[in-house]
């Protein structure tokens, strides 16, 4: 079944063209990885399919249904969560507080006045489940300035998962940890989305081989190439784009 | 900006949801026998700080909760007294059950349409329309001389008929009134503020973007929280303008609008009871420094002001409910 339909889907900064007449599907339960130098385009691709920023041109399809206009808030009510590259929390409020945000915004309605926040054992029990599962449940009383590092990108993670998408897109997740720390939080990850259909990008190529099915190549804007881990390994374009940055664009044609 | 308070504890035991409720009783029970040892001036002076109060708590739902800065907020109120006592004067309606629910519905009916067209906007520009709409609205009362009154302001406004036979409003009686609409909208907006609406409005003041890509549409959020703030001014005004049995076109604009603004950044934004502390403290000053030193009642408060934001970050309010909670703590472990 067919989760995510993008049709020559472009977006422009004034004359810059970032992203240029991507077309892919992605069936349900992929994972894939989305790899390419910086400046790519992987998180502007990221913010157009989740709303942030609107396309220039193209359509985006979710479960068959055209979401290209949609507000942010309307495709996750569809079932599509997104974290981001660089954390995006509300720093002054405690962990259990955050949690809790994340938690009640998956959920209609929102516009319950009168009853006590502390009483929604429902949402407290759902929370006390994610972050038990990422080890967070001590700190649950902490402001979140007062984290780790690694602590708020779990949080982060945590937040996309609150809605429980059918389709997770998580940008570069592993940003920012040292080499040690990234591979645990690798496996953590791993855990978590086993059963979500997963759209990540990254740099860290350990990441990217241990967690994806697939890959896409981005370049520029344009999608090289897409494939299985082991084809995309064997391509020459991808070799020159990783390897040699100075030739590869005149032989981008002949591979 | 205050913070949060913890969510998420699990229920408390009576003993300590009884500890944490105590300041709300005891002051409830000061404001409730106070008035029998009060002659006829100070017991004015201090219905007038619990509508104020009213006033502050509800533009701190707006500024202090939803981060929204609004200088046009005494639009809802002085529409709200507009609307109670053109009722009275005009149309010779006096019944409380017709004149107070009406003056309230009116600012609300101005609050969704001014929210309507500010929230386009954010930010200092933000600030900018609403402080233009109250401007706007000042003026207007400033014209239409046949309804209003103009500049004279809009005389005769008695206190509504509750319908009771026999029953006049006295300072006594009125006072009570107020203190009852006082515990009702603070009880209102502490449910209100508390509520996972409320979480919502500071998850939007604390990071709006973030809150859109949780799943909450912001925009209706934010247009409900001002709606409701416009609502629980219009209950200000209307009391403010029984009260005082007149309304100038000044109560729909910037002097009266910041006056409040003031009251919540001095009593603390983001705390409910803060802004209430705030607007006691004010009036109370007020008073005193224009018996002293009448006309330069601006001046003192300019000092206060500054003062209060250099050495008081956060208002009276954030180091009150630091300070409770200390006291609760070591209560609690002994």
């Amino acid at each position: 079944m067919e989760v995510l339909r993008v049709k020559g889907l472009s977006k422009n900064f004034g004359g810059l063209q970032v992203l240029q007449e991507l077309s892919f599907t992605v069936e349900a339960g992929t994972k894939l990885a989305i790899i390419g130098p910086n400046g790519a385009g992987k998180t502007t691709l990221f913010n157009v399919l989740s709303g942030q920023l609107p396309a220039t041109a193209g359509s985006v399809y979710f479960s068959g249904q055209e979401i290209t206009r949609l507000p942010p808030h309307r495709r996750l009510h569809l079932g599509l969560a997104r974290s981001f590259q660089i954390n995006n929390l509300f720093l002054n409020l405690t962990l259990i507080d955050n949690m809790l945000l994340a938690l009640q915004g998956a959920q209609h309605p929102h516009f319950q006045m009168f009853r006590s926040v502390n009483a929604r054992t429902d949402l407290l029990a759902m929370a006390q489940n994610l972050l038990e599962s990422m080890d967070l449940w001590e700190k649950r009383f902490d402001p979140v300035a007062t984290l780790s590092y690694g602590d708020q990108r779990l949080l982060e993670i945590a937040f996309a998962l609150a809605s429980k998408p059918k389709l997770l897109l998580l940008d570069e997740p592993t940003a920012g940890l040292p080499g040690a720390e990234a591979t645990a939080f690798a496996d953590t990850i791993r855990n978590l989305v086993e059963d979500t259909t997963l759209i990540f990008c990254a740099h860290d190529m350990d990441l990217v081989f241990s967690l994806a099915d697939r890959i896409m190549v981005l370049y520029f804007g344009q999608i090289i190439t897409e494939g299985t881990c082991d084809e995309i390994q064997c391509d020459v374009r991808v070799q020159e784009i990783y390897l040699g940055s100075g030739r590869s664009s005149e032989n981008v044609g002949s591979g | 900006m205050g913070k949060a308070n913890l969510a998420g504890s699990n229920r408390q035991p009576w003993q300590a949801r009884l500890l944490s409720l105590a300041p709300y009783i005891s002051i409830g029970l000061v404001l409730l026998v106070l008035p029998s040892f009060l002659s006829t001036y100070p017991l004015s002076i201090l219905t007038k700080v619990l509508i104020y109060a009213i006033f502050a708590m509800s533009l701190d739902l707006i500024v202090g909760y939803t981060g929204l800065l609004s200088l046009g907020h005494a639009a809802f109120f002085g529409v709200a007294g507009y609307a109670f006592g053109i009722l009275m004067v005009r149309y010779g309606i006096e019944s409380f059950w017709l004149v107070v629910p009406l003056g309230i519905l009116a600012a609300g009916i101005v609050a969704a349409i001014i929210g309507y067209i500010s929230l386009r906007v954010s930010g200092v520009y933000f600030l900018l329309v609403t402080l233009a709409f109250g401007q706007l609205l000042s003026v207007a009362a400033v014209k239409w001389t046949s309804v209003t009154g103009g500049t004279n302001g809009l005389v005769g406004i008695i206190k509504p008929h509750l319908g009771l036979p026999g029953f006049t409003w006295t300072n006594f009686s009125f006072y009570y009134l107020v203190f009852l609409a006082f515990v009702i909208c603070f009880f209102l907006l502490h449910r209100i503020t508390n509520s996972s609406f409320g979480r919502a409005l500071v998850g939007i003041r604390e990071n709006e973007p973030r809150m859109q890509s949780l799943g909450y549409n912001t925009w209706a959020h934010k247009y409900v929280a001002f709606i409701i703030g416009g609502l629980f001014a219009g209950v200000a005004g209307v009391l403010f303008a029984s009260f005082y049995g007149i309304m100038v076109p000044g109560h729909l604009g910037i002097t009266t609008s910041s006056s409040v603004m003031l009251m919540v950044i001095i009593g603390g934004a983001g705390t409910l009871f803060g802004p209430a502390i705030g607007a006691a403290f004010i009036l109370v000053l007020e008073r005193f420094a224009s018996d002293l030193v009448p006309e330069r009642w601006p001046l003192i408060l300019g000092v206060v002001f500054v003062i209060c934001v250099l050495f008081l970050r956060g208002g009276f309010g954030s180091y009150l409910s630091r300070f409770w909670r200390r006291v609760r703590l070591s209560v609690w472990k002994s």
